[in-house]
């Protein structure tokens, strides 16, 4: 109980005072420190977890395993990158003219802190209720961070984003309810919802209303992860919001919604393994991928086109989950949330400097700042999968273990539609890089803006040489 | 067939969500919808007298005071400060639609027999029939009205069916878990009032279907 005072006491308490301390400069030092004490904090807490692979109960229905940890410190290692770039946002923000008001940051503040707050929860649920409850808080507590701009095209992105978001959600509920249901007409008709209970007795769940749950909880979180024909908020909600946010909802939020999937997917998977609806979970990552791939080649927004990469790789992850495997969904997502925090972070200096989102508009970054198209063009590469970043040994332990599965057809889909993004990701970014320069930039800080950002790039660089596909399933294969 | 008093009770809340359905006056759509949570939690503390499940008593005030009372309270405040009267057009006219609702309460009756492994003695057909019908009235309400409101509404009729459901089938889940969903209801609520206000303030309407600014 001690403990989970511990993970949450501090964005609790950093969430209220932000909104009350008057010197914003204050809070903008202020918290980016305290949230990397914050990971040291997590870290700290839950290192038997980390070392020995212990599971750790706080109260019932509040567990953490190790893979829970990792999704923790991955997230709150995101917030505060973020939120440590957000000063350099704000203050070139203000060196352009178009500074933010007092109230505005306050609240930006505060809303980071309860979504650090939401997100950790989300990891800490051991009950389906409780995970549905969390994860909807991080909806709640994002939507602030959408509408931050307060202009009409965020309180559109906001309004779609709200709405899409609680009814997909409100699906995984009535899941959740099936679920509930499937363990009291179970044979040993013991009504619960802790995951754990759940998996442990998943044979003598009743089979056909856990299979219908399962469904109605893919579609439901599968909406907030923004799988493909449910993706319609994704790009709007990422596109409007100011830099450091786009690069928390991508690098963070979505990990949650695919954890949520994970837990649910990890009890049919122990009730029946191999089962028909299972295999449905691939075949959406996979369709994913295809369309995102297909969709990305006709982009003319900077910050959308990195949205639809998100999605294509939450068809990446969905398709790992579909394999079944939990250590490649986590890789993958590792290697995804860096790189792609590294290039919104990017992107947003470069709209800011330039003044434009749209992608006709921008050429030759190169000669603007050659710094910033070094780093665009590195992460561009690593988050597309090219060797040898982090992202290139999950994708291909993943074809590779979908070959062995027998889903060659899926696999070799794959291989295509990975391809297909590849290209169109490099003829963006190629267009936006290099050539003679067109927009002026204006006054800018290459270096200070470039720090998280480079760490960032040389962290999936590293993962890419380090981690190679025997020791990733040795030790790690715990996790499973 | 005999109904049991909570599935009548259920059954009268199945019946004003699709009166929900038949005006787009914005005030009576409010009106209908508290008088249909009352009839839910009125499910919930019938089913709390059957079955002896203490906590459910306190499941049912807490829908009875904040889904029945505070939200519908809260929206109607907010509809007479932006001074909004009737949703502006329904893409279904409302008689219409509240027809097809009337049409989806057969077609859920159909569904509620179908649903693999609540077939058994104790499973109350018609709970989840009414639950059905509620959850389609909600899907069908954000399908086809225009105003920011009517989704709103819709996504509570929605939230409310499934609310049914688990209350119906599975007597209601964990205390803790309901206090937990209508604690979220309540902060999606007024987050989606106060954008609201800046829908109005920016837009000068607060017709959704043409907020289609954003595309590729």
């Amino acid at each position: 109980m001690n403990d989970l005072l511990y993970l949450t006491a501090l964005p609790a308490s950093l969430a209220l005072l932000s909104l009350f301390i008057r010197d914003v400069k204050l809070t903008r030092k202020l918290v980016p420190v305290l949230i990397w004490w914050q990971l040291g904090i997590v870290a700290l807490v839950l290192h038997p977890c980390l070392i020995n692979g212990q599971r750790m109960e706080f109260t019932s229905g509040l567990a953490v395993d190790k893979m829970g940890t990792y999704f923790i410190l991955l997230a709150t290692f995101v917030v505060s990158c973020c939120i440590t770039h957000a000063d350099y946002f704000f203050a070139a923000a203000e060196a352009h003219g178009d500074a933010y008001e007092d109230q505005q940051l306050r609240l930006f503040y505060a809303s980071v802190n309860l979504f650090l707050l939401a997100m950790t929860s989300v990891f800490l649920c051991d009950n389906l209720g409780y995970l549905w409850i969390a994860i909807e808080a991080t909806t709640l507590s994002s939507a602030p961070l959408v509408y931050f701009e307060k202009n009409k095209f965020a309180l559109e992105a906001t309004w779609k984003y709200l709405i899409v978001c609680s009814v997909g959600i409100a699906f995984a509920l009535l899941g959740t309810v099936f679920i509930f249901a499937a363990s009291q007409r179970g044979t040993l008709a013991v009504p619960t919802l802790n995951i754990s209970e759940l998996i442990s007795q998943a044979q003598t769940l009743n089979f056909p209303l856990l299979r219908l749950g399962f469904i109605f909880c893919l579609i439901g979180y599968g909406t907030k992860a923004g799988i493909f024909p449910l993706h319609t908020w994704l790009p709007d909600a990422h596109a409007e919001s100011p830099a450091p946010a786009s690069a928390m909802l991508s690098g963070s939020l979505l990990n949650c919604a695919l954890f949520g999937i994970w837990k649910v997917s990890s009890i049919i998977n122990a009730a029946q393994p191999h089962s028909h609806v299972h295999q449905l979970v691939a075949i959406l990552g996979t369709v994913t991928v295809v369309a995102a791939s297909l969709l990305l080649l006709r982009q003319h927004n900077f910050k959308r086109l990195w949205a639809y990469s998100s999605i294509e790789n939450v068809g990446l992850m969905v398709f790992a989950i579909g394999l079944g495997s939990g250590p490649l969904f986590f890789l993958q997502a590792l290697n995804h949330s860096l790189a792609k925090v590294a290039l919104f972070l990017l992107t947003g200096n470069i709209i800011q400097a330039s003044g434009t989102k749209k992608l006709n508009k921008m050429h030759g970054v190169i000669e603007d700042c050659p710094i910033w198209a070094l780093l665009v063009t590195l992460a561009a590469f690593a988050v597309t999968g090219a060797p040898p970043f982090g992202a290139f040994v999950a994708e291909m332990s993943m074809l590779s273990l979908s070959m062995t599965d027998e889903r060659w057809a899926l696999a070799l889909i794959m291989t295509v539609a990975i391809a297909i993004s590849f290209v169109a990701i490099c003829a963006h970014v190629g267009k936006v890089i290099l050539g003679p320069a067109k927009q002026g930039f204006k006054k800018f800080q290459p270096i200070r803006a470039s720090i998280i950002p480079a760490l960032l790039v040389l962290g999936t660089l590293v993962l890419g040489l380090v981690v190679n596909t025997e020791a990733w399933s040795g030790p790690w294969s715990m996790i499973k | 067939m005999i109904l049991d008093t909570f599935e009548a009770l259920a059954m009268v809340a199945a019946i004003f969500a699709i009166l929900i359905l038949g005006t787009t006056h914005l005030r009576t759509n409010l009106s209908f919808y508290s008088l249909h949570t009352m009839a839910i939690a009125a499910v919930t503390a019938w089913i709390a007298s059957i079955t002896h499940e203490d906590h459910l008593y306190l499941v049912a005030a807490g829908v009875f005071i904040i889904k029945s009372c505070s939200i519908p309270w809260f929206l109607n405040s907010v509809i007479k400060k932006i001074n909004v009267g009737t949703d502006g057009g329904a893409f279904i006219a409302a008689p219409l639609s509240m027809h097809l609702g009337a049409l989806m309460l057969g077609l859920s009756f159909m569904i509620s027999q179908q649903i693999p492994g609540l077939i058994g003695e104790a499973d109350s057909r018609l709970g989840s029939t009414a639950a059905m019908s509620i959850l389609f009235s909600g899907v069908l309400l954000m399908l086809t009205r225009r105003a920011a409101i009517s989704q709103i509404v819709g996504f509570l009729v929605i939230e409310n069916g499934i609310y049914l459901f688990a209350v119906t089938q599975t007597h209601g889940m964990p205390l803790m878990i309901e206090m937990g969903l209508l604690l979220e209801v309540l902060v999606a609520v007024m987050v989606a009032g106060l954008l609201l206000f800046n829908i109005k303030k920016s837009f000068e309407h607060i017709d959704v279907s043409q907020l289609t600014e954003l595309k590729d």
